[in-house]
């Protein structure tokens, strides 16, 4: 007879060593500083809630969810669908088709930052191909300037750099559908979109979570590109969260505002993620 | 339900450089249960998929009930197929699945549900009516994607493309009686597509052997296993297959190592390769004629009165032959191989001696 020990909790020790100094030990000092007014490294008062009230009556605040979720719903609106219809113009097989993922996968490869300088030339009204295109079509289009024009051209952007990958996880989703679903749907009638409904949309849902799962986190968190190309302007037209955090935290150097700013920030992502997750996962068990 | 027939089709994929199979001739009455009997490779899938209508022959010509379908697209033809696995609509309920072809076709309301519980009823799945594919068994499953094809009842032809395969052993009898008993009861036309000649002899009326792209044979179940056309055909069917040995016809009588064992009027001399089914041969230690064998194996299979039967194997000059007799001789023993008279049949270049296949 072997002795039962408790030894094997050793062999997770690493395990909670790593993800305690990289995820838990931060946090939690980001959760003390928000409960916090911090002056000086000696001097710190606490303060309870009070950070957390204050930003969740900053108009500043506010205004950057607002803009926050409408991009969000925005970009997905678009990178969703638009990702499935590009996955379905594909060809399934042939030499054609490696190109084509290949050419889907470079907008993914590029640096965010990189990203963004590449739009601001090419949406530039003066020698931007596609600014100075609009302008010589006599539309007036400057997105330094004018608030939806700089929308338009983030919008753009995202959808740009994003829609590969919605694109190629569809495109892996509907690859793994054998041809009898479609002959089966053929011999019974079935209209284009009845295939797309019944043969295809089942078969597409767990990409398709995993899909706007991440879109979802990831424009949730913009910061790099809007930087780049409209550094939140025109005005704050185009500041989104993740920049008025940053402008907080770095540039006006208010540790204890951030800090709740961010925990809420935090907050906020796990609960729609959460939502979302488990309204797919309720409505699949029906 | 219509009678199918194939005038002269061959096909041959895009860029292949031979026919997959060429001049098919071949007859599906009305209401029959039709199996296409071939290895992997003999061209089946291919002929299922010409009747279906996703793929077109490069020649020749396919009626149904004197229509010619020829160019026609799977929707026009009024086929229904049942593949290798279950192949169902995952987010609809196994109700909705049944339904899905009529709702295509404008069925609504009463004579809907009536029709699918009537589908239900025959294949005994009125119990899960409700509920999505993913919680039914593998079993369950395939019959649904049966009851799916059987659901139209004005459609022409169901095909069925190894429906067997995916389903556990113990209950592949059960979803073939069920399959037998809905097909007799609706009068389906139907063509079931097996490499199994077990399968293919329990479940059709007739059977056409597939081999390399030929046609070989047509015919009953009992026509194939004792008349038949081709030396292939004979290998294939039957269990223990048909002994196939070479000896020779000299005078008008088969000859077996020198041995006379059945007549063969009316056939030219020469090699040929001779077969009997083990339970047309019998090796007995009695009389003096027959070719000498030495008994190598006994095989108890049961027992007919107080005496066990079975499988004997023999040697016979570094041949194996089968019998199915009773178990009256053992192992080592010498023996005289002795095989019923009419029954033999002759092979010569793979091709039945005498048959209408030899004379073209």
């Amino acid at each position: 007879m072997r002795r039962r020990t408790n030894r094997a909790w050793l062999g997770v020790l690493p395990v909670v060593l790593v993800v305690a100094f990289s995820a838990v030990l931060p946090l939690m000092t980001v959760v003390n500083y928000s409960l916090q007014d911090i002056f000086d490294t000696n001097t710190r008062i606490f303060v309870g809630f009070d950070w957390y009230r204050e930003t969740l009556r900053d108009p500043r605040f506010l205004d950057a969810l607002l803009r926050q979720f409408t991009f969000s719903a925005t970009v997905l609106a678009i990178e969703i669908p638009l990702g499935i219809l590009v996955a379905k113009s594909l060809p399934r097989t042939g030499a054609r088709t490696g190109m084509f993922l290949i050419l889907l996968a470079v907008p993914l490869l590029i640096p965010w930052n990189v990203v963004g300088t590449i739009w601001q030339l090419f949406a530039r009204p003066d020698i931007g191909l596609f600014g100075a295109s609009l302008t010589a079509l006599g539309l007036d289009f400057n997105y330094t300037s004018d608030v939806l024009d700089a929308w338009i051209t983030l919008v753009l952007m995202d959808v740009w750099h994003w829609t590969s990958l919605v694109a190629l996880l569809s495109f892996a989703g509907l690859a793994s559908i054998q041809e009898p679903y479609y002959q089966a749907a053929e011999i019974d009638g079935a209209s284009r979109w009845q295939v797309f409904r019944y043969v295809e949309l089942p078969r597409l849902r767990s990409v398709l979570t995993i899909a706007v799962l991440l879109r979802l986190m990831d424009s949730l968190m913009i910061y790099t590109e809007p930087f780049v190309l409209t550094g939140g302007g025109p005005g704050n037209s185009t500041t989104f969260l993740s920049q008025y955090l940053t402008t907080m935290a770095v540039s006006q150097f208010d540790l204890g505002p951030a800090a709740a700013f961010s925990v809420l920030y935090f907050l906020l992502i796990l609960l729609l993620c959460w939502l979302f997750y488990t309204s797919v996962m309720r409505s699949a068990e029906d | 339900m219509a009678e199918v027939v194939l005038e002269k089709v061959s096909h041959r994929y895009p860029g292949a450089q031979s026919d997959t199979f060429s001049n098919v001739d071949l007859v599906i009455k009305q209401g029959e249960a039709h199996a296409l009997l071939g290895s992997s490779g003999a061209g089946k899938t291919t002929i299922l998929n010409l009747l279906s209508g996703l793929a077109r022959p490069s020649a020749g010509r396919i009626f149904f009930d004197g229509l010619d379908v020829t160019g026609a697209s799977p929707r026009k033809r009024n086929v229904a197929q049942v593949f290798q696995f279950p192949v169902l609509y995952a987010s609809l309920s196994v109700q909705e699945n049944l339904s899905f072809p009529l709702r295509n076709q404008g069925w609504r309301g009463a004579r809907l549900s009536a029709r699918v519980a009537d589908i239900a009823e025959r294949l005994e799945l009125t119990g899960c009516l409700k509920r999505r594919p993913d919680a039914l068994s593998l079993f369950e499953k395939q019959l649904v994607a049966i009851g799916r094809a059987l659901v139209r009842p004005e459609i022409d032809l169901v095909l069925l493309d190894e429906p067997l395969t995916a389903v556990e052993p113990a209950t592949k009898w059960q979803l073939r009686r069920v399959l037998k008993q809905a097909q007799e009861e609706l009068n389906a036309t139907m063509v079931y597509v097996t490499h199994d000649q077990t399968e293919a002899l329990t479940f059709a009326d007739r059977i056409s052997v597939l081999h390399e792209g030929k046609l070989l044979q047509t015919g009953t179940p009992a026509d194939l296993y004792q008349h038949p056309a081709y030396e292939h055909v004979a290998y294939f069917i039957g269990s223990p297959g048909m002994n196939l040995i070479p000896g020779e016809v000299l005078d008008g009588v088969y000859r077996l190592d020198g041995c006379a064992i059945a007549p063969a009027p009316g056939l030219s001399p020469g090699p040929c390769v001779i077969g009997f089914r083990p339970e047309w041969a019998e090796v007995t230690t009695e009389g003096t004629e027959g070719p000498m064998v030495t008994v190598t194996r006994t095989r108890v299979l049961g027992t007919r009165g107080n005496r066990p039967v079975g499988i004997v194997s023999v040697d016979l000059n570094g041949q194996s032959i089968s019998t199915r007799q009773t178990l009256d001789v053992v192992v080592g023993a010498s023996a005289r191989l002795k095989v019923g008279r009419d029954r033999v049949v002759g092979f010569r270049e793979g091709i039945r001696l005498g048959s209408e296949a030899a004379h073209a």
